[in-house]
């Protein structure tokens, strides 16, 4: 695959402020092109800021966004043409069907009828969704959801993908099939971002991984390089994570809930 | 029964209008003032005590005017006493069940967490008594500071105050039968669905509109027109004829505790008890039946899926233009709090054939619209502008949370407007044929007349639409919590007197034509295909300003999604 632009993500000098409360501050980051980026931090710590901010749903108030070589700020619904994305807790239509929502999300990016046929069955098999599709969404559990908005960020061979918590209720054979997607995916050269709060997932699966923490980039890097970063050779990134945040100082707080 | 438990559940049942009224509590003060709590029954009773006032003011004057009065006066009052235990269970009856259709919509959930150690009996009570205090007591409130005024002047304030006590009463039973229909409400829909499979989707639509119709026809009975004096003598009149129906125990009760036959009071009296007992306790076993009962799910495909092109891309929709349009024609016939706005047609329908019945229709020769006109405008103007008004403030906000997915999609604010503005207009001008040809038939105007009517009723669709839906991207409020709320009210109430406004504009032509000839029999001033072509200008013209401005405002909102 040949790219025109150097990164599939850059943001520079980015900051956001809501009131009082600075949710990105000074962030630089770039991504290159069929990375898996993994964004890590606790909660609030402005993860989910970013990843709006990719797409345009949140503006900065500072720096520039560059988005497969567009301005976000500029031409977002271009951005958006080229971008698969689902939210933390998407919320789908629920009075839509499974199969009538994806149906809709392929009208929306303009696919052609035979294409959007085959991928939507496609997906519904591989997701086991086959014999619920024609439901309506409303009886879905949290886990089908959350498959029909993962297939629906998929469905029009997007070349950025941004997932926030995008295993969040799946069952293991479909956060595994997911998985390998997106190592699949990365081979033909398309961009993955994920925020996710379960540490193994982002050991395994991503390239790199940046920890955020009260807005700012912590540390980036890939594991080699966080470890060293936090001087904890051969440790897991749960270690990492909390020594970085200096959020690992738990045991106190154990001890005064358990008096 | 644990009574704590009850009033914990009450208390939070009541509580769940703070999300509706934007109340942000941030911190926890269980201190905190209960004067606003009860405020909406301290303005209740300040109403009705002012209303009270008045009316024995008006009641002395008239009677010191024309002493004859006095007894037609008190003859009525008491009439309406009597049958007030009666009325106010109807009333009762009528706003808990629509406040139930309308908590349908609502997506954050009033059943009590079931891992709670709460008894299906404290539930089934805190229930009833939360939907008491809701609109049936402050009706109650008001009703009972009026007649306990009024008859502290006239005389028969024993009588008021048992009256007073009865509606409690009666607001009890009205809040028990709700709460049974409830429960069986959710349990048939849900039987229904599961057997009908796609078809669930139209047999709820339709429904839901039936049950709208009713229920907003026995409402505009008592509330309009002639409809409240002759409703409170039916009620007056019948209620001792239908003596074995328990609903009328309590009208029965009062009347003859008032006319002095004690026995037979205190026996509907404790007949009425026992009525409501027995309702929570059917309540209390239908809630263990079915309480946890989950409707099953809707199937409305089954097969091999097969994308459709569709007519709309043929006539110049986009993809994405046409899969909103579509998108939206599913949220208007599946959604129930959505499906309340094809009520509007049959509302103005109801309206005035109720008042007009017994108006026959005719023409003259020097009114050109005939007497009819007021009716006529009922059926025609009304129920298209109200549908385009309606559908242009509701059509963003009903997106909801699910607004993301216009957010994070390739769509445009041209996308946006246009395909919203397509579909209110598609289904304002598909009532017309319907309202007009009814209008038409009861009301028989000159055919020059009802060409008059459509021509203006599709120049506001277009103008007023546009308006609307404008102010209902600028106004759109996405809280589904507890239930959607579509636009905000102040930009709801700016709407409507922007729309009022906007359509006097265009309708002056007409006006000008016809006023002179109905009220002072003079010529008109303008003649009519003129009206019409100045209507048409004023509206095209306006049409397209507003729909600038929703462009305007669709660019504002999609580039302020993160607010």
């Amino acid at each position: 695959m040949t790219n025109n632009y150097p990164f599939a993500v850059e943001l520079k000098n980015v900051a956001k402020r809501y009131n009082e409360i600075v949710a990105v501050d000074n962030v630089d980051l770039a991504i290159q092109p069929g990375e898996i980026f993994g964004l890590l931090g606790p909660n609030g710590s402005g993860k989910s800021t970013i990843l709006k901010m990719l797409l345009g749903l949140v503006q900065a108030d500072f720096g520039a966004v560059r988005v497969l070589g567009l301005d976000v700020k500029l031409d977002s619904v271009a951005v958006k043409r080229l971008v698969g994305y689902t939210p933390e807790s998407p919320r789908l239509y629920e009075f839509l069907t499974g199969v009538e929502f994806l149906d809709f999300i392929g009208d929306i990016y303009g696919m052609p009828a035979e294409e959007k046929r085959s991928r939507i069955t496609e997906y519904l098999r591989a997701l086991q969704l086959e014999g619920r599709e024609g439901d309506m969404i409303s009886s879905y559990s949290e886990g089908m959801k959350q498959k029909i908005a993962l297939i629906s960020a998929f469905l029009h061979k997007p070349k950025l993908l941004i997932l926030d918590e995008p295993l969040n209720g799946l069952d293991p054979r479909s956060a595994r099939i997911v998985k390998d997607f997106l190592h699949q995916l990365k081979l033909q050269g398309v961009t993955t971002i994920m925020s996710t709060h379960i540490l193994e997932i982002a050991q395994a699966v991503c390239d790199r991984i940046g920890i955020m923490y009260q807005g700012r980039l912590l540390a980036l890097g890939n594991m080699e390089e966080l470890r060293q970063m936090a001087m904890l050779p051969g440790s897991g990134l749960e270690d990492i994570f909390l020594k970085l945040t200096g959020t690992g100082d738990v045991r106190a707080v154990v001890e005064e809930l358990s008096k | 029964m644990n009574w704590k438990n009850v009033l914990y559940l009450v208390r939070v049942d009541r509580k769940s209008g703070r999300l509706l009224r934007g109340q942000k509590l941030t911190r926890y003060n269980p201190s905190r003032s209960r004067l606003t709590t009860f405020a909406f029954y301290f303005i209740a009773i300040a109403v009705g005590l002012g209303v009270g006032f008045l009316a024995q003011f008006i009641y002395s004057a008239a009677v010191s005017a024309e002493p004859n009065l006095q007894a037609l006066f008190l003859g009525g009052y008491y009439s309406f006493l009597f049958s007030l235990p009666t009325i106010s269970l109807l009333v009762s009856l009528i706003f808990t069940m629509l406040q139930q259709i309308q908590r349908s919509g609502v997506r954050a959930t009033y059943q009590v967490p079931y891992w709670l150690p709460v008894t299906w009996e404290e539930h089934t009570v805190a229930s009833v008594l939360a939907e008491v205090l809701g609109f049936p007591l402050i009706s109650v409130a008001f009703i009972s500071s009026l007649i306990l005024v009024f008859s502290a002047f006239v005389g028969g304030f024993l009588s008021a105050i048992a009256a007073v006590l009865l509606m409690v009463a009666a607001a009890f039973m009205a809040s028990a039968l709700t709460e049974v229909f409830r429960i069986l409400q959710v349990r048939f829909t849900g039987a229904v669905y599961k057997s009908t499979g796609r078809a669930a989707v139209w047999v709820r639509f339709v429904s839901s509109l039936v049950f709208f119709a009713v229920f907003y026809f026995i409402y505009f009975y008592i509330v309009s027109g002639a409809g409240p004096l002759v409703f409170v003598q039916t009620v007056a009149s019948v209620q001792s004829a239908a003596w074995f129906v328990p609903f009328v125990w309590l009208g029965l009760t009062l009347f003859s505790l008032a006319t002095g036959l004690l026995l037979q009071g205190t026996l509907f009296l404790a007949l009425s008890l026992l009525f409501i007992a027995g309702l929570i306790y059917l309540g209390t076993l239908l809630n263990k039946r079915f309480g946890l009962y989950e409707p099953p799910a809707i199937t409305v495909s089954r097969g091999t899926y097969t994308p459709k092109t569709g007519v709309l891309g043929r006539i110049g929709f986009s993809s994405a233009e046409a899969a909103l349009v579509r998108k939206d024609l599913k949220a208007f016939t599946r959604r129930r709090e959505l499906m309340a706005t094809f009520i509007l047609p049959i509302v103005f329908l109801i309206l005035p054939i109720m008042t007009s019945l017994n108006t026959s229709p005719s023409t003259s020769a020097g009114d050109p619209f005939g007497q009819a006109t007021f009716f006529l405008v009922f059926t025609t103007l009304l129920p298209v502008s109200m549908m385009a008004v309606s559908l242009g403030s509701f059509i963003i906000g009903e997106e909801g949370q699910g607004v993301w997915r216009i957010y994070a999609s390739p769509i445009s604010a041209r996308n946006l407007v246009k395909s919203k503005y397509a579909f209110l207009l598609f289904f304002s001008l598909i009532v017309l044929p319907i309202t007009g040809t009814a209008g038409f038939l009861i009301y028989q105007p000159s055919l020059r007349a009802m060409t008059a009517l459509v021509l203006e009723s599709i120049f506001l669709v277009f103008a007023l639409g546009a308006l609307s839906l404008a102010n209902g991207i600028k106004g759109a409020d996405f809280t589904e919590i507890p239930r959607p709320r579509m636009i905000r009210v102040e930009w709801s109430l700016i709407n409507f007197i922007a729309c009022a406004a906007v359509a006097l504009a265009i309708l002056a032509p007409l006006l000008a034509y016809e006023l002179p000839v109905a009220l002072f029999g003079t010529a008109p001033l303008i003649e009519l295909y003129q009206a019409l072509i100045i209507s048409g200008v004023v509206a095209a013209v306006l049409g397209f300003a507003f729909y600038r401005l929703a462009l305007e405002n669709a660019e504002e909102l999609i580039a302020k999604a993160e607010t």
